[in-house]
């Protein structure tokens, strides 16, 4: 054996004693693989690693925060009643903001801080409810569809029809035939969004069913119910979740289109719908336009923090920009 | 040699027929594939990819369907409609471990719950602590530490992700694994790990094997009889030892001389001989599956078949590696 | 290109990666000399580092990773301080390309294989469309696609796998490189077709006269066509010779445990040698030898401090203390034992 180089003895510093054989565990080998990922650790990093993400998180969870917090503070005004000047028994009607009413009021005496916060709320619970009834509904069809081969053809078939009628439309349709009410409004949003969300589903199903997890799921006799829920569903949950997020703000954007047109929430129930609706009808006079302006305001925010919250999730929970 | 007479016949492929719908008519993956697995062995089936071979393992374990042709597991048929007790049956007795360890499991679950998911499946789960036990086994089995349990297999490496593939079929006990390409993903040296776990684990539950790989010097190693497949048809079975030693299909010889040997003197005085399908003349008669010799057939016409018992008698040099 | 043939020298190359908030080492200090006209083979396993070893040589490292010490001498420039994009242009793709794994990926779906070859002439010998269109039927004869005018105007889908390869290796060639890298080229085609793909470099490299860096873990492939072999494990050189040398008479334990766990060298009926284990986990700062937990050879020191490199012959090396002086005398398993009998009766007849 020709070994020309080695160092000398004396040079390293190691001591001889440790030429000898090592004790051999063959079970270290197996433990020093370990890999530490986790899918939903990384996700959330990636995710508040964006300035923008968690600046528009406080800004929502502060709102929604504030809409149940608010009517607790003291000296807060009922978002119903009818102010009067107690001195002249006169409406306070188009009081402009000011220290009495923080945001004024509307043209019929009513606080308008306190009727954006209610609305506010309502609005968003409005959003949540339907966001995540179309979201059961959605995905049970959706999975199915999905999944079940002798299923897609005539599922299909039903989504064609029921895609190709106007959404506007039945919307207003069943708006109209139901009396105007929070349930309604509830029920028609969820009669229409639930198919968009159903064929996302579908679609990515169809991708993934066929993975070899999923075959090896069926050769061990799994039923389908247990390989959608534990097999497929996982893998969906963060666009899911996106969907559904995204949806929020489009609810709430169907409300105030229903309620221009007449067919919201009843005019008793505040609601960003009919606050928006409020200021159109007087946005002409330039001192009263602060009563469009407020709740356009909110709403607008609203709107904007769910997607950017939405897409920001999209992007974290994207295991390809895990880095 | 063994008297094949007094063995069992666990898998009989009869004519097996698959088709495919794809745009513009059917594609015919299997045409025609008969062979025999008898209890206790490992059968190797090798082709190239597009010959039909994982269709073949996938359509044993009742994933793919039938379009022609009959499967029958100890004596009764398992392929086509069956009633739902025979479908139990085929679950609990016939499984197969999946090519692709990064694939084949599902991320989102523990290893506690893929590896006993079958068990849930047959009603072999209400007892947890049973199960827990079960569980418990088949990792220590398999040579994986009981802890890993409680992972995800992303914290795994490819051939520890394989073996909990192993573990999760082990787990229902069956008579006969459906191996598809089992270490073709993984790395070299840790396919000698899964290799041997897969000789051990035969000799100790008794385990009756269909090996599909696409690596003949692999199979070699491990299987006791290879049959060939080529776009799905089979051209060649027999034992290992004479398949190696004496391949008579053409190409089986042009698939022997592809594979590159280890050894770099051997492999450069190695010539290698290319399949031309031109080279059989089968505008007189169509090939047929004969006989060659006890345990070793061929597809092959009726001049051809001359040729290759000529080829025997004379004790020709056939070996290519 | 120094006196001895020598067209790329790497010394003590350290690349390092930052993942999910922290960094790890991927190459831990490799050195590596590329002779002239010959064809190196490096193998290694998942996790060994070849891949991000060698695309480090024509600055194709993800957005995540760096060079962060060593360098890379070619052709009077040290490539490991390049670090604009404008610097690297000269060198990948016209002196140093390289041939991707999967030839689905690496072709652009959408456009006709002929126009692609023609970009990349166009771009680097500065041929005008006409001339391009010529030399890139050209150069597909040359690879062994039959009437290349016509299935130049092609789809890269309307190639089967081995078809595509060929016209992957045909762009990789377009531009006639000093150096060309093959990224384990035939793991995802047939034996048949991986034998072909095989020759047909091994034509090429004797018409063009480049010099090939073969990346892969089949051994058979590094025997069939390497004149020098490096084997790498958890981002270093371990053991690097002649393909003889690595093959019959290797001296690492993991070159050892690769060859002798082979089953083309197995026994039926008795287990193959493996190596129990896996590849350790390259957040962890790996101070002594990487490969002493799964070793069973190891010597204590194993566990203490990395070994250097130490010369079995002028061309053989290989880091490992067991060629250390103070080290006992250990036998290598059977199966490398018996493949060095073999050599050397061969040797000797």
């Amino acid at each position: 054996m020709d070994t020309g180089n080695a160092p000398s003895a004396q040079s390293d510093g190691l001591d001889p004693s440790l030429f000898e054989q090592a004790e051999f565990d063959p079970n270290a080998g197996e433990r020093s693989g370990y890999s530490n990922y986790s899918y939903w650790r990384s996700t959330f990093r990636m995710f508040l690693k964006r300035k923008s993400a968690l600046f528009f998180l406080i800004i929502l969870v502060a709102i929604l925060a504030f809409t149940f917090i608010q009517p607790l503070l003291p000296g807060q005004k009922s978002p119903t009643t009818i102010y009067q000047d107690p001195a002249t028994s006169m409406q306070y009607r188009n009081v402009e903001p000011g220290h009495e009413f923080w945001f004024g009021t509307n043209s019929i005496g009513q606080d308008l801080w306190a009727r954006i916060w209610s609305g506010t709320r309502t609005s968003l619970l409005l959003g949540l409810t339907v966001g995540i009834a179309e979201m059961l509904i959605g995905i049970t069809f959706g999975a199915l569809w999905g999944y079940v081969r002798g299923l897609d053809r005539p599922m299909t078939e039903i989504y064609n029809v029921l895609d190709n009628i106007p959404t506007t439309i039945l919307l207003m349709l069943l708006a109209y035939i139901m009396r105007p009410s929070f349930k309604t409004m509830v029920i028609a949003m969820c009669s229409v969004g639930w198919l968009g969300l159903a064929r996302f589903v579908r679609n990515q199903i169809v991708i993934i069913r066929d993975r070899e997890y999923n075959l090896a799921s069926r050769c061990i006799g799994t039923p389908t119910r247990r390989i959608i829920l534990k097999n497929l569903l996982p893998y969906l949950v963060s666009v899911i979740m996106l969907q559904t997020a995204l949806s929020i703000p489009g609810t709430i954007g169907w409300e105030v289109f229903l309620t221009y047109i007449g067919l919201g929430l009843p005019v008793n129930i505040p609601s960003l719908g009919n606050l928006v609706n409020e200021g159109r009808l007087i946005m002409m006079s330039p001192d009263l336009r602060y009563q469009l302006i407020f709740p356009t305001t909110v709403l607008s925010v609203i709107t904007i923090s769910f997607y950017v919250l939405g897409n920001a999730f999209s992007d974290a929970s994207d295991p390809r920009n895990h880095v | 040699m063994n008297d094949r007479g007094d063995r069992q016949k666990l898998l009989e492929v009869k004519d097996l027929r698959v088709n495919f719908k794809v745009k513009g008519g059917a594609f015919t993956a299997v045409r025609g594939v008969s062979f025999d697995i008898y209890k206790g062995e490992t059968f190797g089936l090798v082709g190239e990819s597009g010959s039909g071979k994982t269709t073949i393992g996938r359509a044993i374990v009742r994933i793919n369907s039938v379009s022609g042709g009959e499967i029958l597991f100890k004596g009764r048929r398992i392929s086509g409609r069956i009633t739902r007790e025979l479908d139990r049956e085929v679950v609990q007795n016939i499984q197969m471990i999946f090519q692709d360890p990064m694939a084949s499991l599902n991320e989102r679950a523990k290893v506690d719950y893929i590896v006993s998911e079958g068990l849930y499946n047959i009603g072999k789960a209400k007892d947890e602590g049973a199960r827990r036990a079960a569980v418990q086994k088949a990792l220590l089995d398999v040579g994986l530490l009981p802890e890993f349990a409680s992972r995800f297999p992303h914290e795994f490496s490819g051939g520890q992700r394989q073996r909990i593939g192993i573990a999760r079929s082990l787990i229902m006990e069956p008579e006969l694994v459906v191996a598809d390409e089992p270490i073709s993903a993984l790395d070299v040296s840790i396919r000698a790990q899964v290799l041997n776990l897969l000789a051990e684990l035969q000799r100790s539950m008794g385990l009756t094997y269909l090996f599909i790989a696409h690596d003949l010097s692999v199979v070699r190693f491990i299987t006791d009889r290879i049959a060939v497949i080529n776009k799905g048809e089979l051209v060649e079975l027999a034992e290992t030892e004479e398949l190696f030693a004496r391949p008579l299909h053409p190409y089986t010889r042009a698939l022997l001389s592809a594979i590159p040997v280890p050894d770099p003197i051997v492999q450069r005085q190695k010539r290698v001989v290319p399949y031309d399908p031109a080279v059989h003349d089968y505008s007189v008669q169509a090939p047929s599956w004969r006989e060659v010799a006890p345990g070793h057939s061929v597809l092959a016409s009726d001049e051809e078949l001359a040729r290759y018992r000529d080829a025997l008698e004379r004790g020709d040099t056939l070996a290519i590696v | 290109m120094q006196e001895n043939g020598t067209i790329l020298s790497v010394k003590d190359l350290v690349i390092k990666f930052r993942l999910r908030g922290r960094v790890l080492t991927a190459i831990r200090g490799a050195s590596l000399e590329l002779r002239e006209g010959e064809t190196l083979a490096i193998v290694g396993e998942s996790g060994s580092g070849k891949s991000v070893f060698t695309k480090s040589f024509i600055g194709m490292l993800d957005q995540n990773g760096w060079v962060d010490s060593g360098s890379i001498l070619f052709d009077g420039n040290d490539l490991a301080q390049y670090r604009k994009e404008e610097q690297w242009l000269g060198v990948r793709g016209k002196r140093i390309s390289m041939v991707f794994q999967d030839p689905m990926t690496a072709l652009n779906p959408l456009r006709p294989v002929g126009r692609q070859i023609q970009e990349v002439i166009e771009l680097h010998q500065g041929l005008d469309g006409r001339q391009a269109q010529r030399a890139a039927v050209e150069l597909l004869e040359r690879v062994g696609i039959t009437e290349p005018a016509m299935r130049s105007r092609q789809y890269p889908h309307e190639f089967s796998g081995g078809m595509r390869q060929r016209v992957v290796i045909a762009i990789a060639m377009a531009c006639k490189p000093r150096i060309l890298i093959c990224d384990e080229p035939t793991t995802a085609l047939d034996v048949t077709i991986q034998a072909q793909i095989l020759g047909l470099i091994k034509a090429l490299r004797s018409d063009f006269g480049f010099t090939t860096i073969y990346i892969t873990h089949d051994l058979g492939v590094v025997a069939d066509v390497a004149d020098r072999v490096a084997v790498m494990y958890a981002g270093t050189i371990v053991e690097r010779g002649t393909a003889e040398e690595v093959f019959y008479d290797p001296r690492h334990p993991y070159t050892w445990a690769l060859l002798s766990s082979l089953p083309q060298l197995g026994v039926k009926g008795k287990p193959l040698y493996s190596i129990s284990g896996t590849p350790p986990n390259l957040f962890n700062t790996i101070t002594a030898d990487a490969f002493a937990p799964r070793n069973p050879y190891a010597l204590k020191v194993d566990f203490v401090r990395q070994p250097p490199e130490f010369r079995v012959t002028e061309t053989h090396y290989a880091s490992t203390w067991l060629l250390d002086p103070r080290a006992p005398a250990m036998e290598p398993p059977a199966a490398i034992r018996s493949m060095r009998d073999k050599y050397v009766a061969r040797s000797a007849s």
